[in-house]
């Protein structure tokens, strides 16, 4: 196993580049990107649509592969994996939150925040447990048993996030978590996760071009064209 | 939690599951059904046979089976009435004496099996005495003669008329007997009726010489499904009566190869119309479950990324197919039962077949049969069938690319 203990770095990627090829034309999404993300980190991947966001957020997650170079998740190369592998990297190690929410619309908000965690193993007592808490939290206990289609967006986002959280990963990664939100949604949503991470300690990294979430992040870091233009504290 | 899922998955698309179901349900039922009807139909040709003639076991003289002559029948029946009046297992017995002869009336004769009967005893073992639709079973007088409807028609004869049997004695000399028809019969079985007659024995020992012989011994087991070592036993008893004669005790396996080769035909038949309605379903099953599957590409997608690994898909896939096989069958064993249990009791009448049906001895009203084995048989193919129409479509969900599946809207 091919691994770089780096305490400190949740994520490190290394040169890595991601050829697409759109028929037949190969396209450079991805141009020797080099990153860490740290434990606490609150970071947003900002750039124009095409820039390569969604694209670096997948590699990061373990659900695209690099063409070149390499990931490290906990010092882990995750480069060469196999699907099996990366399936239980990213139970233990990654939440993911989507645009568009993703919920499972047969289960309820209790029950898509537990899948994860019974994913995991986890006992169904305790899951239900945990997973009341996490909503109780998130300020939607009282939408434990609503199915995603009786709930608004934000309120989806929501169990999103919580089932993101559900199994304590190490990292949080939001795919333009707020687009689908009216701005004062979008706010709330913010200022929860901002919680989640001063309190908690979770690390979140976004892509967005949402100047809400760009404005919130503790570190901004600025795609174009594939390449990481600006790697700045945010102030 | 992955059963809940499936479960709900079901049930939300409840027409796409209920044209699935349904599709199982006339698999399970086209499956009870046609092996009900089949195995009814088979079981009735052979009980039909069994009853009304072969009876279940006959003792013959060694060598009867194949030459059926009057030189072959036992000249000693005593020792095998002591054998079979003291085994339980025996319930009934007949004895007969049989030959092959002419029927003449005044405008014509056919060559016949002339069968010489205790009207008594055989009554007891068979039941030709119960498809006699005119005139009077045999009485046991000398002199009376069970013929056919079709050879009543033929002879131009009716009851109380005259009508003469011959057949050959044992030296080569030719005996015949005037007869009065007492009863006209109708069985199941045309070929049967326009070649047997019937008459006291007590005649056929007059017209043949030959008193005191046998030709055949009838037995009715006490248990039918014992039929084998019964004549087992038979075998044994008479072996160890120290009787130098040596017999053939048959069953009806034995003695009517012919009937048992079919029916072994026809149960392979069976299964080769189970599989062809396995196949038509599979083919059904497939083409929805691919369908589940791409409608929730997006899904599966969310999952994988999620962290569920591919062998939960699939499972999940799976217990999907798995929960419809198992509701399908279930109500498709239900309505087959509602359908097959009147019918079981009251049976299908076929008359308008009737003619085309007691050509091959059956008779004219079918009474199928809910069988354990052919019902398990349907259990146990139909949703393993299904889950076989299942693997691949459950293949194609855990082979999805989580990245391109979240991206397919």
């Amino acid at each position: 196993m091919d691994t770089k203990e780096i305490s400190g770095e949740i994520v490190r990627v290394e040169n890595v580049r991601k050829i697409y090829h759109d028929n037949g034309v190969p396209v450079d999404a991805l141009r020797g990107i080099n990153l860490t993300v740290s434990p606490g980190d609150f970071s947003v991947i900002a750039g124009p649509s095409g820039s390569g966001k969604t694209t670096l957020l997948n590699i990061v997650g373990t659900l695209d592969k690099p063409t070149e170079g390499k990931v490290f998740l906990d010092g882990e190369d995750v480069s060469s994996k196999s699907r099996r592998e990366l399936a239980d990297i990213r139970l233990r190690k990654i939440g993911f939150v989507f645009q568009a929410y993703n919920l499972n619309p047969v289960l309820s908000a209790l029950e898509n925040v537990e899948f994860t965690m019974m994913l995991r193993g986890i006992d169904a007592g305790e899951r239900k447990r945990r997973g009341l808490v996490l909503l109780e939290e998130l300020g939607i206990g009282e939408l434990a048993n609503k199915r995603p289609n009786e709930m608004s967006g934000g309120q989806q986002q929501r169990v999103a996030i919580a089932r993101a959280i559900s199994n304590d990963p190490r990292l949080v990664l939001a795919d333009e978590p707020t687009a689908n939100l009216d701005s004062e949604t979008a706010v709330k949503l913010l200022e929860l996760m901002e919680k989640l991470n001063h309190q908690d300690g979770i690390t979140f990294v976004f892509s967005s071009h949402d100047p809400q979430v760009i404005e919130r992040a503790h570190r901004l870091l600025i795609l174009r064209d594939g390449q990481i233009v600006n790697d700045k504290v945010n102030k | 939690m992955i059963g809940r899922i499936a479960w709900r998955n079901i049930l939300r698309n409840k027409r796409r599951s209920l044209i699935l179901i349904t599709s199982i349900v006339v698999g399970v039922v086209a499956l009870v059904l046609t092996q009900g009807f089949a195995v009814g139909l088979l079981q009735q040709m052979l009980t039909n046979q069994i009853g009304a003639d072969a009876g279940y076991i006959q003792i013959h003289e060694k060598g009867y089976q194949s030459d059926p002559t009057l030189e072959n029948s036992i000249t000693d029946p005593a020792p095998i009435r002591e054998v079979l009046g003291r085994l339980s297992g025996v319930l009934e017995y007949s004895e007969r004496l049989r030959a092959f002869g002419l029927v003449s009336s005044a405008y014509n004769s056919y060559g016949v099996s002339i069968v010489g009967i205790v009207p008594s005893e055989e009554e007891k073992v068979t039941t030709i005495s119960g498809y006699v639709t005119k005139g009077y079973y045999l009485s046991g007088q000398p002199g009376q003669i069970l013929i056919s409807a079709s050879m009543a028609e033929k002879l131009k004869v009716g009851i109380d008329d005259k009508v003469v049997i011959m057949a050959s004695q044992r030296d080569g000399s030719v005996g015949s007997e005037a007869c009065r028809v007492s009863g006209i019969f109708r069985t199941f079985n045309s070929g049967f009726d326009q070649s047997h007659v019937y008459i006291p024995i007590q005649t056929a020992d007059q017209m043949l010489n030959a008193k005191g012989m046998i030709s055949e011994f009838v037995i009715k087991p006490a248990d039918a499904n014992r039929t084998d070592s019964l004549a087992a036993m038979i075998r044994r008893a008479i072996a160890s009566s120290g009787d130098r004669q040596t017999y053939e005790v048959l069953t009806y396996k034995q003695m009517l190869p012919l009937l048992v080769a079919q029916l072994e035909m026809y149960n392979q038949a069976l299964y080769l119309i189970a599989a062809i309605i396995a196949v038509a379903l599979i083919f059904g099953i497939v083409d929805t479950m691919l369908m589940v599957v791409m409608e929730r590409t997006h899904e599966f997608g969310v999952s994988m990324a999620i962290g569920m690994p591919g062998r939960k898909i699939f499972v999940m896939v799976m217990l999907e197919a798995l929960f419809l096989a198992i509701l399908g069958t279930a109500i498709g064993l239900i309505v087959s039962y509602a359908a097959l249990t009147p019918l079981s009791r009251s049976g299908w009448d076929l008359s308008m077949f009737s003619e085309s049906l007691r050509s091959i001895g059956i008779g004219s009203i079918i009474h199928p049969v809910y069988e354990t084995a052919s019902v398990l048989r349907s259990v146990l193919i139909i949703p393993f069938v299904t889950l076989l129409g299942a693997v691949y479509p459950a293949l194609k969900a855990v082979r999805l690319q989580p990245v391109e599946a979240i991206r397919t809207t």
